[in-house]
Formats: structure tokens, C-alpha cells, sequence
């Protein structure tokens, strides 16, 4: 299990793929750990890629701060994962938590970059996001980790997902809460507490931008990502068809070939962002499509989009 | 080896002689932490977070009494030797930092309290067919999650606004009891046959 230093701390991280490749770099959300991107490895490979995953400071077998994290740490220890890949060049992902830490990064070393995908993500705590993630908090502080993956499951997972599970999610959960310690995830949430709007430092991002929110994604909705694609130039947007927030873990397969088709798009110079909206396929390989022309994508039902 | 207790017996329970030592270990611990919350509770409280003290004397002692009778206790010769080594390791040690005594011994002890309270899960060592219903197996399971709460009592010191000009030290502090239980508690384990990644025990 190879670590990087970051100060006193250590990183646990994976590589695997062939040195010298096109590189993508997947940052977890807040009450995940690398293993969860093992199908992204295996899907990314496949299609001639290199893939890095690594724990957060403060999650799995990463160091576990006692009592303050900082989002810059955070953000210097994925530095130090970007700079152990070389030249080659290098696709980054993250999803929600990870997504900001990714922005983050994108800001500050967008010239290392040479694609950017933010998933589930945000750059600001709206009101109802503040509020949630607050209440998040109290739940773990009250009730634990497994509480707080009580709270999550079915918010950020299908009915088709979880129906099959049902008898099992303890199992489905185990594994999360070995690694994942109270006091750890507790310090990750409270790292938000002097967080600053990333917003005005949004439009500094210049590389490729694929953002992908689930269809049905309520903890952070398609206006948190509409921000997202405002400010970045050269962005688009994709909407994963019947999704939730945790669609990277229900439609892992859907979502690798997005990244893998994001990132040759980009190679091979065929990508224009535009800030268009997309429809994503349900399936892998399948076509992206135009969000209709004239309707309003930030609303549920079909609404005429104002004219300008 | 494996990472959790066991082998089970044939009904699910944890084989005594892991319990016996996994519980004095968590007596000592938290035994200690009543000790220590009695005596650094004032008998007149003056700040709000003082109240977080006295809920955790009482938290603590729930704990040791639990402890005391849900176990299946087996005898231990080696137990004296090592209980010896865990009680010096609990002495209570102020935050050198802090020029008030008594604000330097109550963030000690809530360095400690964090160390005792974080480090050690005792509930993550629990086979997935460990019986549900064994006094032991439920008391491992209310101590994490009673410890998940009272941490809540530690931060909420450790980052009050009275300890707030001490960070650094408080940070010091806090990262050398945490190596210290976590190094005790590895020791313990090993002792009784699971396997622990100890590659980290020098690490904050």
C-alpha cells in the first residue's frame, strides 16, 4: 500500500496503467475511500488509461487528523498525487467533497491540467445545502457513522438501486464504516465551517470541463451545478438520466465511458464545451443528446425557457 | 490472524480470554477518565463547557459498570503486567502551555478523553457472526457508540474559545495522546491474537 508524505501526514494512494499515459485522477466524496473507484480503474484501463485514486486526509488508511483539517491540505495532497504522474497528461474527477477539492485545484494549477470533471459538485453552500450539511453533522455527532450512512443511502441512491439491497445494506455499509472513523468525518465536515465561495474563482478555469449532475440529484441540485457551468468557459454540462447524487456508485459503468469519451474527445481535439446542456445515454456507448432546445434544464417539469 | 476477535465460540461469543483483556483495557481507559473527570469537574461550574465534564464522569462510569458485568471474565496471568504499563500511561498530564493550572489540566484531560474516545473502536473488532445478542457483543457496540457522542464533549472543549489562543499546543498535545493510546491499544490487541496495522502508530 504506497503513501505519500504530505508534512507529518501520510496519503495512501493507488496507481495502476502504463507510465507515460493519459492519466485520470478521482477524488472521493466525503464518506467514501479509494476502493469504491475499483470499477473506474478496471473501465479506465481498458481504455488505455492511467488511474489514480488515493484517500483523503482524514478518510480510510489516510492519515486522520485528531482535530482540524484544512481544505488546503487537502488540496496540497492532491498535488502531490498529480506530481507523481510525470508529463503525461492528466483528466481530474471528483465527486461532490472531492469535486470542490478538484475545482479547487483546477483554479490554482489549471496549467497541469488537461481536463476537468466535476460530478455531484458545488462551489458554493446555497441555503438548503448549508442546511442539510449541518444537519448531517448533527446526525453523525448523534447517531454515528452508520446513522450518517442511514441518512445518505436513500438520498443519494435509486429505489432500483436499493431495492435489492434492502436485506443487506449493513453488509452494503460495513466496509465504509470500518475505515471511516467519527471523529475524521467529523473534522472533514467542520473543514467547511471557514469555507469561502469559490464562485468569483470559477471563471479562472480555463482547461475542458465536463460537470455531471444526476437527473434527480436533491443535496446538490442542478442549480449548484448550473453555477458551475456559468462560470466556466469552456464547460458543459451532462445530466445523468434517473440519478441521484451517488450516481458515480450506482452507474459506475455509464459513468467511466463518459470520462473515457470526455477525455479522447479532448485528446483527439474534438471537444467544444460551449456551456451546452447534454442528456447523458442510460447506458454506456449509448448517444449524448441536446437538452431541447427552448425548455428550461433547471426545472422538472417542461417548462419554456424566458427569452433573454 | 485476523483483524477482528475470534475465533468465535460456537454460539457467537467472543472466547473469554479476548474479553477478559479487551475489557480491562477499557476499564483501565475509562476508568481513568471518571478518575480524572471527578476530580477536574468544579464544584460550581463557570463556563459551558464545564457541563460537558460532568456528563462525562457519569458517561465514563456507565461505562466500567457495563464493562464489569457484561464480560465473561477468564483468568489472565499476564493481565497485572500489562495493566501496570496502561495505568502510568493515563496519569493525567496538563497542557504545559496553558499558564492556567486548572484550564491546563482540563485540556489534558480532554486530550486524553479525545485520544480514548476516537482511537479505540471497539465495536470495528466485532466479527460480522459475532451474536448480536451477547451482553458483550452489545456492550463493545454501546461503548463506540457512546464514545462517538462523548467525543463531542472533547471537542467541544478542545476548540472552545477559552482554548482557542492554545491551538498549537492543544494540537501538540492531542496528536501525542492519540499516538500513545493507539500504540497501547495495538499492543493489547496483538496480545490476544488479532492482527493490527501498526504502521502507523507513530503517526499522528
Amino acid at each position: 500500500m504506497p503513501f505519500l508524505s504530505h508534512g507529518s501526514y501520510r496519503i495512501r494512494y493507488e496507481l495502476d496503467g502504463p507510465t507515460g499515459a493519459p492519466a485520470y485522477v478521482l477524488v472521493n466524496g466525503l464518506t467514501q475511500y479509494s476502493e469504491l473507484w475499483g470499477a473506474y480503474r478496471a473501465a479506465l484501463f481498458a481504455r488505455g488509461f492511467r488511474v489514480a485514486t488515493f484517500d483523503l486526509l482524514g478518510q480510510g488508511a489516510s492519515d486522520k487528523p485528531t482535530l482540524y483539517i484544512s481544505q488546503d491540505d487537502q488540496v496540497g495532497a492532491l498535488g502531490l498525487l498529480i506530481d507523481e504522474l510525470g508529463d503525461s497528461p492528466i483528466f481530474l474527477g471528483g465527486v461532490s467533497f472531492g469535486g470542490l477539492i478538484a475545482l479547487r485545484y483546477a483554479i490554482d494549477h489549471g496549467g497541469r491540467l488537461s481536463g476537468l470533471v466535476p460530478m455531484s459538485c458545488f462551489a458554493e453552500l446555497s441555503p438548503q445545502l448549508l442546511l442539510l450539511g449541518n444537519a448531517l453533522r448533527t446526525g453523525l455527532i448523534l447517531g454515528g457513522t452508520s446513522y450518517l450512512q442511514d441518512l445518505l443511502l436513500p438520498m443519494n441512491l435509486s429505489d432500483q438501486w436499493l431495492e435489492p439491497l434492502l436485506d443487506k445494506l449493513d453488509t452494503v455499509k460495513r466496509q465504509g464504516w470500518l475505515v471511516n472513523d467519527v471523529y475524521a468525518l467529523q473534522n472533514l465536515m467542520e473543514s467547511f465551517l471557514d469555507f469561502q465561495p469559490l464562485t468569483p474563482r470559477l471563471s479562472a478555469i480555463a482547461v475542458p470541463t465536463m460537470i455531471l449532475n444526476g437527473e434527480f440529484d436533491f443535496l446538490t441540485p442542478r442549480s449548484v451545478h448550473e453555477t458551475l457551468r456559468i462560470e466556466i468557459p469552456n464547460s458543459s454540462m451532462v445530466i445523468i438520466p434517473k440519478a441521484y447524487h451517488a450516481f458515480t456508485l450506482e452507474k459506475g459503468a455509464l459513468t467511466a465511458d463518459l470520462l473515457a469519451r470526455f477525455a479522447e474527445d479532448v485528446l483527439a481535439g474534438r471537444w467544444q464545451g460551449n456551456q451546452a446542456v447534454w442528456v447523458a445515454p442510460e447506458e454506456p456507448g449509448g448517444e449524448l443528446t441536446p437538452f431541447p432546445a427552448g425548455y428550461d434544464h433547471l426545472r422538472a417539469i417542461p417548462v419554456k425557457r424566458a427569452l433573454p | 490472524m485476523s483483524g477482528f476477535l475470534g475465533p468465535l465460540e460456537s454460539d457467537g461469543r467472543i472466547p473469554p480470554h479476548q474479553q477478559t483483556r479487551v475489557a480491562a483495557f477499557l476499564i483501565s481507559a475509562h476508568g481513568a477518565l471518571a478518575r480524572q473527570s471527578a476530580l477536574t469537574v468544579p464544584a460550581t461550574l463557570e463556563s459551558g463547557w464545564q457541563t460537558e465534564l460532568n456528563t462525562q464522569l457519569f458517561r465514563e462510569t456507565e461505562i466500567v459498570s457495563l464493562l464489569i458485568r457484561a464480560t465473561s471474565w477468564a483468568p489472565d496471568p499476564g493481565l497485572g503486567y500489562m495493566a501496570v504499563g496502561w495505568e502510568s500511561a493515563w496519569y493525567p498530564a496538563p497542557v504545559h502551555d496553558i499558564p492556567d493550572w486548572p484550564l491546563a489540566m482540563a485540556a489534558g484531560l480532554a486530550t486524553l478523553a479525545h485520544a480514548v474516545h476516537a482511537a479505540i473502536r471497539p465495536a470495528a473488532l466485532l466479527p460480522t457472526a459475532a451474536n448480536p445478542d451477547d451482553p458483550f457483543v452489545m456492550a463493545l457496540r454501546h461503548i463506540e457508540f457512546e464514545s462517538g457522542r462523548m467525543l463531542q464533549t472533547q471537542i467541544i472543549v478542545l476548540k472552545s474559545s477559552t482554548l482557542q489562543p492554545h491551538r498549537d499546543a492543544i494540537n501538540s498535545a492531542l496528536e501525542r495522546r492519540h499516538r500513545e493510546v493507539r500504540k497501547l491499544w495495538h499492543d493489547m490487541l496483538r496480545s490476544v491474537g488479532i492482527a493490527v496495522d501498526g504502521s502507523n502508530d507513530g503517526q499522528p
